[in-house]
């Protein structure tokens, strides 16, 4: 069944159509959280939280975006309510040592970074790390862009950006967490 | 006058700024030949890349519990 023919008829009450849309939609918003939490537990809590939140609302869902991006806006605005409930350190500042993000230096050779993140709990820890020093806001716009694939437009309509700030956050966040990489590699 | 050369570190900045995006503007086409003749900023622009890669590449499996759990919380459960 076409998406939009079960948005319809789980807006009108139809159980099944609903049930078929979570689970459309459950592996990805639950990827999602924990790529920003970086935590399993806080992961199931934000996606019931998402879900919760899309059932409620559903019927408010007007076409003007896709399904998704209405998706991503909820599950968004869980995780930075989690983060703000359980911050737990602090988070760089791009204020004053942005220009530090464009060093020269190349300690690690990144041809020997091992490809295969699924297998590497030392490159894991890496990245868990590196994430978890940016703000919840810089890992959003991060995550929606380069690795959910949004474009530059959606992750403005998502985080209530605009273009230019998406851009900024973007590109100091690529920066910060490609240098993290290097000096882990050091 | 003539056009100062553009710097590794503008490049960096903008290899940042544009990976994904349009690369035909004016500005590009000038990063682009800079990128051709300067291994420096080729490596910068590989290791953005990579970086991205990474965390495209880690993805965690939601648990059978876990959709099992969500469900019920919704009174979805077949
Ligand atoms: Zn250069």
């Amino acid at each position: 069944m076409e998406e939009k023919q079960l948005i319809e008829k789980a807006q009108n009450g139809d159980k099944k159509a609903l049930a078929e849309l979570v689970k459309n939609y459950e592996q990805t918003i639950y990827n999602f959280a924990f790529k920003i939490c970086r935590d399993k537990n806080y992961a199931e809590q934000i996606m019931q939280e998402t879900f919760y939140s899309m059932v409620k609302s559903l019927h408010q869902f007007d076409y003007n975006s896709k399904l998704s991006t209405w998706l991503y806006r909820i599950v968004a605005n869980h995780c930075l309510m989690m983060a703000r409930k359980v911050r737990s350190r602090p988070f760089v500042s791009f204020d004053d040592d942005e220009e530090n993000l464009f060093e020269e230096k190349y300690a690690a050779d990144w041809n020997t970074i091992p490809y295969k993140v699924a297998e590497n709990e030392e490159l894991k820890n890496i990245l868990d790390n590196a994430i978890q020093n940016l703000s919840p806001d810089y890992r959003l716009v991060f995550l929606l862009r380069d690795v959910e694939g949004l474009s530059t437009e959606e992750t403005a309509q998502v985080t209530e950006l605009s273009i230019p700030a998406v851009k900024s956050r973007l590109h100091r966040a690529r920066a910060f967490l490609r240098k993290e990489i290097n000096q882990a590699f050091t | 006058m003539k056009k100062e050369k553009i710097t590794c570190k503008e490049v960096m900045k903008h290899v940042c700024e544009s990976l994904g995006e349009n690369l035909n503007d004016d500005k590009c086409v000038e990063i682009r030949n800079h990128l051709d003749s300067c291994p420096n900023c080729r490596e910068y622009f590989k290791s953005v890349e990579i970086t991205i890669e990474c965390y495209r590449k880690y993805n965690v499996q939601m648990p059978e519990e876990a959709h099992d759990r969500l469900m019920k919380m919704l009174g979805l459960e077949d």
